[in-house]
């Protein structure tokens, strides 16, 4: 019996790797960190968070909430649900306090619109990463 | 590329913003806005709502139906950099008898931020802001931010709203990130805008108060935040004085003290929230005449959700107002002011499901059964001694947010 509850949670765990994509959390060159925290990740993808240790200004690069990239980044990343990462952010923009981050519509621009712009970070799922671009790893 | 607001542009045509605030500290620009384009954004709601009561008046003719509820507020932010960032936002909201839709500076504020370290900061804001009270009194007009189509009124008054919602003033603020713990402290002075609402709720209609604020409101909020929010946990508190002339009585003046304590739990698609109020409200002066009304207002809310789906929420509050924290029932208090207990009590349950179809729009549903009148305006219901002490509360409301 022992042996079938654990065959059923490994297959559970299974399952779960299965469905959920690997991510990698992708940044523009010209900023100069090699590794960020988890608190500092969140601060950012909060919009609490408006600049790099350098000083240079952060811009978020977000896809739409509903997709499963976005859900599997708020989730795996932060710990958050999109919906609570969203109240997040109007709690923010509509008392004056912090601005929203900009929403791209698809992974091609998120690619282009992170290796444009000065300071930017976004997420890609994993292998989507460019020359332009550079992946940034999560302490 | 698509954005969240309608507009949104890093360019330089924002000096019509701009000049609706003065910037302080020139020096302190010019290094900042070196190697920063700035970025303006517009943001916005539309909410309606539709109120049903089987007794009494919330929201209009509620009754009948009533469709006087909606809340159109539009805002411009303008970051000048990563440390600065100007914003404002009008505001209209019709509230039955409470508010009519007039427009309203909802803030016009500018922020300064100053970065300690990666995860650390220290601000200051000035103009007109929003009180941070609570969870969520600083954005409690915005369908999108709250737990529910109505602010739980055993913390979040409606009709007293103006009492605490802005101070024309400034505001002090610090946040810090210690590993898994995040602490902020903001504190805030300012002038509040005191409108009927307040008058005509700390004193009987009947009098003819009118108010005007001596010196200034001062508050603040301490909030700890652990593992990215799963638990949050806040103090937070206002003090003013309302100088008070009525057609009857000597003047007088009004201390009123608001304390607030809040916690919420968040794990995977739940969310537990509980809020307690404490208000000891102060009479001097009316020839002595107001010191029975002496009390200590309290009430508190306990909600808990759950998300079904993605798209999908429900949840279920109790939530519970006394006049007087000592007399529960409002018996006490009746013998004392002579209106029926249940004006003294609010007892009520909701039953409420959220849908989100788009990342903009959001249904809600929600259902009460109550028990007590105390939230309900005098405004709306100018009878005391008419308002029913058994009724329940349909409500609808659709809202819209870019």
């Amino acid at each position: 019996m022992k042996i079938a509850y654990h065959a059923f949670a490994i297959g559970l765990l299974l399952c779960f790797c299965g469905t959920a994509q690997s991510i990698d959390l992708v940044i523009n060159p010209d900023v100069s960190q090699e590794t960020i925290s988890r608190n500092a990740l969140r601060s950012i993808f909060s919009m609490r968070m408006t600049r790099w240790p350098d000083g240079k200004p952060i811009h978020v690069f977000v896809m739409g909430d509903k997709t499963n990239l976005h859900s599997d980044f708020s989730k795996q990343l932060l710990g958050v649900f999109p919906h609570q990462l969203r109240r997040a952010w109007n709690r923010q923009i509509y008392s004056g306090m912090g601005q929203a981050p900009t929403k791209v519509e698809s992974e091609e621009e998120m690619r282009n619109q992170v290796a444009e712009t000065p300071g930017a970070i976004g997420y890609l799922s994993e292998g989507n990463i460019n020359e332009h671009i550079r992946t940034i790893s999560v302490e | 590329m698509s954005i969240f607001g309608p507009f949104q542009s890093n360019s330089s045509r924002v000096i019509c913003l701009l000049a609706l605030f003065c910037l302080p500290g020139k020096g302190l620009l010019a290094s900042e806005l070196s190697d920063f384009s700035g970025v303006f954004q517009i943001h916005g709601f539309l909410t309606q709502g539709y109120v049903k009561t089987t007794e009494n008046s919330f929201f209009g003719e509620s009754k009948d139906g009533s469709f006087d509820f909606n809340e159109i507020g539009i805002n411009a932010s303008y970051r000048l950099s990563p440390a600065m960032m100007a914003s404002a936002q009008i505001l209209s909201r019709t509230a039955g008898e409470m508010y009519d839709g007039s427009l309203d500076l909802d803030f016009a504020q500018f922020d300064y931020a100053y970065q300690l370290n990666e995860t650390n900061r220290i601000g200051f804001i000035i103009g007109r802001s929003k009180n941070p009270l609570g969870l969520y009194n600083d954005t409690r007009d915005v369908a999108a931010t709250r737990p529910g189509i109505f602010m739980p009124q055993a913390i979040y008054w409606d009709r007293v709203r103006n009492m605490v919602l802005s101070n024309d003033g400034g505001q002090l603020y610090t946040e810090g990130q210690y590993a898994n713990h995040h602490f902020s402290l903001q504190l805030f002075a300012g002038k509040t805008p005191i409108d009927e609402n307040v008058e005509k709720s700390y004193l009987g209609p009947s009098f003819n108060p009118r108010m005007e604020q001596d010196g200034v409101t001062t508050g603040g909020r301490l909030l700890y935040e652990w593992d990215g929010g799963r638990v949050r946990l806040a103090l937070s508190n206002a003090s003013l004085t309302l100088d008070s002339q009525t057609s009857l009585f000597p003047p007088g003046s009004i201390d009123i003290d608001y304390w607030v304590l809040s916690a919420q739990y968040n794990d995977g698609p739940w969310s537990l929230t509980m809020e307690y109020m404490e208000e000891p409200i102060d009479y001097a002066g009316f020839g002595g005449f107001m010191d029975v009304a002496d009390t200590t207002v309290d009430g508190y809310y306990l909600q808990g959700s759950y998300r079904l789906q993605a798209d999908w929420e429900m949840f279920a509050r109790f939530e519970e107002s006394h006049y007087d924290k000592n007399d529960t029932n409002g018996k006490k208090s009746s013998a004392k002011l002579g209106f029926p207990p249940h004006t003294f009590f609010s007892k009520l349950w909701t039953l409420g499901l959220l849908w989100e179809p788009t990342e903009q729009l959001m249904l809600r549903t929600e259902f009460s059964q109550v028990e007590g009148s105390i939230f309900l305006s005098n405004l709306e219901n100018p009878l005391p001694n008419i308002k029913e002490r058994d009724w329940n509360l349909f409500s609808l409301l659709v809202s819209y947010s870019f």
